[in-house]
């Protein structure tokens, strides 16, 4: 009786935790959406509150008649997407290297490569700032893609997953006299889809989302990214259009979340390949 | 296969082995390999495991670099030869079917590489998904398939490509005992339809005795033997060869030479003059009898002993005889009738006999030596 009532004990503690975890995750979501959909009498009123009443979407018209919001979509699209494509593109053929050609000092140049992860983002942002000057692209999106167009973190989880594939397969292209860039596209590729597709993914939220860069290249208002625009918003009104903000704030999040939302499964099956708990 | 021809009337041997070393690191797993397969034959690999067979036939492939020596194909040496450009086909052991693509996709894969017209590629594969059977398969992808219909679909993807060279790496280990029966003839049907130089490996004796016509036993990275199934189960070249080949396998005693005689646990034998010939001036020699050339003896046996241990199998009845030595052996009879209570021993006939140097393994036959 005695293991038992610990068990029932521990199942319920588990499930508080968990439960304290998820309410802390959600409540900065519901939160935004819940303001957003509230006048600001409501903001000030019942800021706690999780239910707007009567919800009103005069933040929302608001943001999409007096809010350049389209070009901050378009430029935050524009940088995401590049990055997203450049960083895809150089994941697999880097690890197409590292998995499928023999070459010297490879295993080090990989550990090397690694190593990049360690290098926390305040080490890289002056030399990086003291580049993007003399390349002459401070405040274009560009300067902004520039250090983000590779990513070891993509080419360490492409080589896992390709390491997945068996070798026979490359074999039998290879007999079949299929050139390294056939086998590449013609059977490797198809095989690894879904991951792509995932760290894809995973690039473009990330990019979507990243503040701390654009906001030391882009000055010009019209050349911010959505996280940057959200900013200079609050700032701008003063801080007090609380609802208006937090209409920004949830079409801003809107993308990646539906982009996570549809394509979940290939991201947590990437990670479990790559032995990486997410 | 009008390759085949030509090569046919330019050279006997399709592939020369010359000298051939492999070598990882310091680890030596190929020695000194000689080692030639003739134009249309159906080599056999045969060998344990780790001895080196599959990696001779991925030096073939091109997928094994050459540490030294010489590997000719078609009277050229292609050591740097990169696999794509040695016009092979192969079947791997895991079929290595590609799962993205269809039963079709994939027997075509090789040829819309090579830029064959639309009309050839089409004629090609229909003549060989005919002959395998696989006709309505084009469209299934692979994960929907049998493994009997996977291993087809991997011949035909090499009978395709119609090369003069075929490699098959286990091709039938992954199929339960009834199929691969089937797919033994099979495969043998097809080679006889197209006669390229096969090279398979395998390390199933049965496999190796039904589908060859000669076999290269192997072991340890050294070829032990190369003959055909017949010579390699009756003349066995050494005692490794003998106790490889045949279930059980070959009865190897020791024997002592007294006066022109042979003594076998307390048992006195008299040799026939051709085996005297081969015992020479030896004191010691190895005595080797296949179990189903011995024959139970009731009364006054040749070699003494009692029975231990019968299994039955439905067609056959094998025991375990007791040499008073402590030796044993194993006797097979195929009379189920035969009641081994009563057994004192084994008869034989001397020309069923192999005799090994003591000290090489090597058959005596072919004078004691490796």
């Amino acid at each position: 009786m005695k293991t038992k009532l610990a068990s029932w004990q521990e199942e319920w503690g588990y499930h508080l935790l968990l439960l304290v975890a998820v309410f802390l995750m959600l409540w900065p979501i519901v939160f935004m959406l819940s303001t957003s959909l509230k006048d600001l009498n409501q903001v000030f009123e019942s800021t706690l509150n999780p239910l707007p009443f009567p919800p009103t979407f005069d933040n929302y018209t608001n943001v999409l008649e007096n809010f350049p919001l389209l070009t901050y979509i378009w430029n935050t699209f524009f940088i995401a997407i590049v990055v997203t494509m450049s960083k895809a593109l150089t994941s697999v053929l880097a690890a197409f290297g590292f998995v499928y050609y023999d070459f010297k000092y490879k295993e080090t140049i990989f550990n090397g490569m690694l190593l990049t992860f360690f290098i926390p983002i305040t080490v890289l942002i002056m030399p990086n700032y003291l580049l993007m000057a003399k390349l002459g692209l401070l405040d274009t999106p560009y300067g902004v893609m520039l250090p983000s167009l590779v990513d070891g973190m993509g080419v360490f989880l492409m080589r896992q997953t390709m390491r997945g594939i068996p070798k026979p397969l490359l074999e039998a292209a290879i007999l079949d006299g299929a050139t390294p860039w056939q086998i590449l596209r013609k059977v490797v590729l198809p095989l690894i889809k879904p991951s792509v597709l995932a760290i894809s993914i995973l690039f473009f939220i990330n990019s979507w989302n990243e503040y701390f860069w654009p906001l030391l290249i882009l000055q010009d208002k019209h050349n911010l990214t959505l996280p940057l625009a959200l900013q200079m918003f609050i700032s701008a009104e003063g801080g007090s259009e609380w609802g208006v903000a937090m209409a920004v704030a949830t079409l801003t999040s809107l993308p990646p979340l539906v982009l996570y939302g549809f394509c979940q499964k290939f991201i947590i099956n990437t990670f479990m390949q790559a032995g990486v708990k997410g | 296969m009008e390759e085949i021809k030509n090569v046919e009337q330019t050279n006997e041997y399709s592939i020369i082995f010359s000298n051939v070393q492999k070598a990882y690191g310091k680890t030596v797993v190929i020695e000194d390999l000689n080692l030639e397969i003739k134009q249309g034959e159906r080599l056999i690999l045969l060998g344990p495991s780790g001895c080196g067979k599959t990696t001779t036939l991925r030096m073939i492939a091109g997928f094994e670099e050459i540490t030294a020596g010489d590997l000719f194909m078609d009277g050229r040496q292609v050591n740097n030869v990169p696999p794509g450009e040695r016009n092979i086909a192969m079947v791997f052991q895991s079929y290595a079917l590609f799962p993205h693509m269809t039963v079709w996709e994939n027997i075509t894969f090789g040829l819309k590489l090579q830029k064959l017209p639309e009309e050839e590629i089409t004629r090609r594969a229909k003549e060989a998904m005919e002959i395998l059977h696989l006709e309505g398969y084009e469209n299934k992808k692979t994960h929907e398939l049998s493994g009997g219909q996977k291993q087809r679909v991997a011949l035909c993807r090499a009978l395709v490509k119609q090369s003069p060279y075929f490699l098959l790496d286990e091709p039938l280990s992954n199929l339960d005992a009834k199929l691969r029966q089937k797919a033994r003839t099979e495969l043998v049907k097809l080679h006889e339809m197209f006669k390229p130089t096969m090279v398979y490996v395998t390390h199933d004796q049965i496999e190796a005795m039904t589908v060859a016509h000669r076999i290269a036993v192997m072991n340890q990275g050294r070829i032990q033997q190369i003959d055909t199934p017949y010579n390699i189960y009756h003349h066995p070249a050494n005692t490794f060869v003998a106790g490889f080949i045949g279930s059980p396998a070959m009865n190897i005693l020791e024997a002592q030479v007294l006066n022109n005689c042979l003594v076998v646990g307390d048992s006195v034998l008299k040799p026939s003059s051709a085996l005297l010939e081969q015992i020479g001036s030896r004191k010691k020699v190895l005595f080797g009898l296949r179990p189903e050339a011995c024959a139970p003896a009731f009364g006054d046996a040749m070699i003494k002993g009692r029975v231990d241990f019968v299994e039955n199998t439905g067609n056959l009845q094998t025991a375990t005889l007791r040499l008073p030595d402590g030796a044993s052996m194993y006797v097979q009879d195929s009379h189920q009738d035969t009641s081994f209570a009563a057994c004192a021993g084994v008869d034989f006939a001397w020309d069923k006999v192999c005799l090994f140097d003591e000290e090489t393994g090597a058959n005596l036959e072919q004078g004691g030596k490796q």
